[in-house]
Order: structure tokens, then C-alpha cells, then sequence
């Protein structure tokens, strides 16, 4: 009996051995990166913290490379200790951006790096070195007129609106007077729907603001390209942005079961039809079927099954009736494809010969809509108070405070 | 009537009507608990807390010009990249704004594989994407890239992370 204790307490402690074998090595930064604009001459002091992560004993050597190394100027020692008990160490330092740097962005590094550590336990022991970087970055404007943009589109349902977010950065030294932006639209087959265009800005040197343009989506669902050309005072920039109408949806329509006898194997026919313009691959249904107290009773799933874009399927499901008693039960059909699932409630009303399905709504509804309805309760209420208010004011200043006495 | 009773009237009238106003414009004004104004952080994920609204919109500029738009019941947790941003509530009104920083935060991390060969498991548990040069030595031998949380088996003896060039 102790023989059996020994061995396990041995088998305890090789695998804690085994285990503390597997030595980690980390170092953190943070900030990864400062970013700055350029002023000539301008001294900036700035700091990172170094994070032990793993809370062990460090050698850290710290040092500036990049084309801004010999403008940064570390406060305190390069290479030092770090103890396992400190978590993080702040270091300062400072930026003195000279007075002239070549236009565009001026990149200065500061790396940390961690050399290993020998302890008395050589097996904790790692060769190799880690190290982070924290990056400064220095724009410095280009002569003249120049900007940055990029596209962003906000996907929209069919009927919505979709929106376009054109961030523009201002990098040269002039301002920017007359920026709009053109937007054309195209479909799948490379056909133009649409032509938008924004309102004009105008933006100062070195700020950046965006031009927000709305299109109503009443095109069919599907994927559509957006390009974009940012005009400004005769330049331009091109952009182009692949973006969607409606979303990848799966409707259940209905669920059909013949020849149902209760006890049997029950085979249902779910027809489901795919609202998207694209293909959907591996869709299938899983059914989860409650008893009276709310508690999965049963568990079922169909085969995959791939739509063709805008078609009806399928999806079969078999439900072992075996044990199964007479009455009404609570069930969610799940329609699962990729990351995405969609939920339909139902009621399933079982007989000795008879399934019936009593459909009910989708459960997926956005908070917004209910709590709008509570919204709208609750402005209604305020709007009768303000307006009883008023009317007891007016009654009081108006006609009763000036009644004449009788 | 006599005067003094039409002026304790208007009074009550007046002063009725101001603290009902105000206690109506206080009513309906959203509550924000959480984060508090100014945070820095270096978690991704933040919890967004608060009463009396049902939309979040967060911006990176205090204009709100493109807002993001959630609309939730009550609190939510929201993954942010890093970066400034400004977030007010929206109910029946609207509340303050209040300023929001996620850090930049690079940690990366090496577990031995096979210490002989020197093949190492190297894990980005930062909140952002790196590039990773592997070294041999002093020789760069590869950079790779490295999604947050993502792990790549490496070998070499020297490996430095940056926060991925845009």
C-alpha cells in the first residue's frame, strides 16, 4: 500500500519536473509606439514602461536605432536588473527632433532587450534572446499639398443605408481648401449602379477629419466594390473597398413530418431557403427540444447541406421519439453556417399520430427595439407632464391671476 | 384675491415648475458608470456601464462625424484596437463624453520546443499584430507576422518584436 503511495507522489513530482521543464522566456512594452508631429528643434519627453510579464529575474539592455537613434536621449542606466518581484519599470527619455528631417514619416526605435539569465537550475534555463521595440514615429509634412485617406464602408441591410467613412490627414505643409470625395459604385459584374459625391472641407496642416457619405442601399443583396477618389485642390487619391448588402441570412420556412407515430423515429423535413446572392456551404439544423422545467431534453442535428445563392433546401432531421410522452413541447431550431447561427422558436404540439409545429417568431430581436418601446412609454409620460405644466401656468398667468374681483 | 396669496401662488407656481423641469432634464439624462473619463488601458476589452440608455457611440474624434453606433440594453463589453477614442450614451437624451485610451502593449513570449535544435513556440500575448524578426545570431534570418494570440513554431537565437508597419 505505502509502494503505491511512493509511486504516485513519484509520478506527482516528475510531472510538476516534467512540467517546469517547459521554461518561458517574455518581455512586454508599452506603448508600442509615439507618434508626433514634427517641429523643428522641439525637445519632447516621453516614457515606456518594460513589462515582466512572467515575473522572473531579468537582465534588460536598452538602446536607440533607426534614423532617429542619435535624437533620443535615455534617462538612466542601459542595462540593469530586473527582479522578479517588479511587474513593470518606467523608463524615461527624451526626443530632440532636429531642425530639418526629409518629408514623409521618420521612424526612431528603442529596443529592450532581454539577455538570459543563468540560474541554479539549469533547466530553466533559454539560449536565445527576446526583445521588444517601442517605435517613434515623426511625421514631418511634405511641401506643398498633400494628403492621406483611406475608405472605410459600414456594411449595410438591404433597404439601409450604407455608409462610407473617408478619414483624410492633411500631411503637407499647406492647407487643404476644396476636398470632396467621388464615390463610384459597382456590382459583381463589374457594372456601375451609382455615382456619389460628398460635400467639400477643407483641412489645415497636419489634421484630419472625415467625410462621411450615406448611400441608400436599395440595390439586391450581395457584394458590391466601392471606389472612391479623394479630389483635392488638382490632386487625387484612389481608393477601393469591397463591401456588402444585407448579410448572409438562412430562413426557415417550414418543418414538415409525415407519417408520425409517437414512439417512432420522426423525420423532419426542414425548407429552408439561403436570402443571400452567394453560395452557402456546410448550413446545417440543430434542434434542441425542452422538457416542463426548461431542461434540453433532446439534441439533434441534420447533415450539412450547401445552397446555391437565392435557392430552397432541405435540411433533414430525425427525432427518436422513444419515451417521448403526449404534449406540447418549447424547441429551437438553430441554423448554423460558419460563425454564423440563426434561431427560430417553435412549439411542438406531439400526439400519438401527430406532430404538429407551431411556429413562433424569431427570437432574435435587438435589445434597441424593446427598449425603444420603453423609450417611447416614458417620452410619452414626460411630454404629458411638460404639457400639464404649461397649461397650468398659462391657466394661472393668463386667466386666473387677472380675473377680475366680483 | 388677495395679493399676498397671488404671489404665494406664482411662487409655488415658478419655483414648482423649476424643480419638476429639473428633476425631469436629471431623470432623463443618461447615468455613464464606466470607464471612467480619461482611462488608459492596455486591455483590449472594455466594459461600457451605465442606466437610463440603450446606444453607445464611440469615435476617434469628439465630433462623433462617423460614429459607431451599438445599441445594447444595458452594459456591454466592446474590443477596441488601440488607439484614443471619444464615447457618450444615447437614451432619451444624451450623456457626457468621455475620453477612452487603449495602449499599445507588446508582450511577446518564447517556450522552449526543442532546446537542442533551438526551435522555440513564440506567442504574441499583446494587443496588437508584430512583426518578428528571427535571427541567427546576428543574422536576420525571417520576419514573421503574428496575430494577437497567435502562436508560430521558430528557430533561431535571437527574436525581435515591433508592432506591425501599416
Amino acid at each position: 500500500m505505502n509502494k503505491k503511495i511512493l509511486f504516485f507522489w513519484i509520478f506527482i513530482l516528475s510531472f510538476i519536473l516534467l512540467f517546469n521543464i517547459i521554461s518561458v522566456c517574455a518581455l512586454g512594452v508599452t506603448p508600442a509606439r509615439n507618434t508626433l508631429d514634427f517641429e523643428p528643434g522641439l525637445k519632447k519627453d516621453l516614457s515606456f514602461s518594460i513589462i515582466n510579464s512572467e515575473h522572473k529575474d531579468m537582465n534588460i539592455i536598452i538602446y536607440a536605432e533607426g534614423e532617429l537613434a542619435k535624437s533620443i536621449i535615455l534617462q538612466g542606466d542601459s542595462s540593469f536588473k530586473m527582479s522578479a518581484s517588479e511587474e513593470s519599470r518606467e523608463i524615461k527619455y527624451s526626443l530632440k527632433i532636429p531642425n530639418e528631417l526629409r518629408p514623409g514619416v521618420r521612424i526612431g526605435e528603442i529596443v529592450i532587450l532581454e539577455t538570459p539569465v543563468k540560474t541554479s537550475n539549469d533547466q530553466n534555463y533559454i539560449g536565445a534572446t527576446v526583445a521588444v521595440v517601442t517605435q517613434i514615429y515623426v511625421y514631418v509634412p511634405y511641401p506643398g499639398k498633400y494628403a492621406e485617406a483611406e475608405l472605410n464602408v459600414v456594411n449595410a441591410e438591404q433597404g439601409g443605408e450604407a455608409v462610407f467613412v473617408i478619414p483624410i490627414v492633411n500631411r503637407g505643409d499647406l492647407g487643404l481648401e476644396n476636398i470632396r470625395v467621388n464615390i463610384d459604385i459597382y456590382n459583381k459584374l463589374n457594372e456601375k449602379i451609382t455615382t456619389i459625391n460628398s460635400e467639400t472641407i477643407s483641412i489645415i496642416s497636419g489634421e484630419k477629419k472625415d467625410i462621411v457619405v450615406k448611400w441608400k442601399a436599395d440595390s439586391p443583396v450581395g457584394t458590391y466594390r466601392a471606389v472612391a477618389t479623394v479630389i483635392y485642390d488638382g490632386e487625387t487619391i484612389s481608393l477601393e473597398k469591397q463591401f456588402n448588402i444585407g448579410t448572409a441570412d438562412l430562413d426557415l420556412q417550414e418543418i414538415t413530418v409525415n407519417d408520425f407515430s409517437l414512439g417512432q423515429i420522426a423525420k423532419m423535413e426542414m425548407l429552408v431557403e439561403n436570402k443571400w446572392s452567394e453560395p452557402i456551404t456546410g448550413a446545417y439544423a440543430q434542434t434542441n427540444i425542452f422538457n416542463a422545467k426548461g431542461e434540453v431534453m433532446v439534441d439533434f442535428k441534420s447533415a450539412t447541406q450547401d445552397f446555391s445563392p437565392l435557392s430552397k433546401e432541405v435540411l433533414t432531421s430525425y427525432w427518436d421519439t422513444g419515451g417521448v410522452g403526449e404534449g406540447t413541447y418549447e424547441a429551437s431550431v438553430y441554423l448554423r453556417y460558419g460563425e454564423k447561427s440563426s434561431q427560430k422558436d417553435l412549439q411542438l404540439k406531439v400526439s400519438e399520430d401527430n406532430l404538429e409545429i407551431i411556429g413562433l417568431g424569431y427570437v432574435i430581436s435587438s435589445g434597441r427595439s424593446s427598449s425603444s418601446d420603453g423609450n417611447s412609454g416614458l417620452i410619452f409620460i414626460l411630454i404629458v407632464v411638460v404639457v400639464v405644466l404649461i397649461l397650468v401656468n398659462l391657466l394661472w398667468f393668463l386667466v386666473l391671476r387677472k380675473k377680475p374681483k366680483k | 384675491m388677495k395679493k399676498t396669496i397671488k404671489y404665494a401662488i406664482d411662487f409655488v407656481l415658478i419655483v414648482g415648475t423649476a424643480f419638476l423641469l429639473l428633476f425631469l432634464v436629471g431623470y432623463v439624462r443618461p447615468l455613464v458608470i464606466a470607464p471612467l473619463d480619461g482611462l488608459k488601458t492596455t486591455e483590449n476589452s472594455v466594459l461600457f456601464s451605465f442606466e437610463k440608455a440603450d446606444t453607445i457611440l464611440i469615435d476617434d474624434n469628439i465630433e462623433f462625424t462617423s460614429p459607431e453606433k451599438i445599441h445594447v440594453k444595458d452594459n456591454l463589453i466592446v474590443n477596441l484596437k488601440p488607439g484614443t477614442y471619444y464615447w457618450k450614451v444615447q437614451g432619451i437624451s444624451q450623456s457626457e463624453i468621455r475620453k477612452l485610451t487603449i495602449e499599445s502593449e507588446i508582450d511577446l513570449k518564447l517556450k522552449e520546443k526543442d532546446l537542442e535544435k533551438g526551435v522555440y513556440d513564440i506567442v504574441n500575448a499583446g494587443n496588437t499584430v508584430l512583426d518578428v524578426g528571427v535571427y541567427d545570431k546576428e543574422d536576420l534570418q525571417e520576419t514573421i507576422s503574428l496575430g494577437i494570440d497567435e502562436e508560430k513554431e521558430v528557430s533561431g537565437t535571437k527574436f525581435i518584436g515591433e508592432i506591425k508597419n501599416e
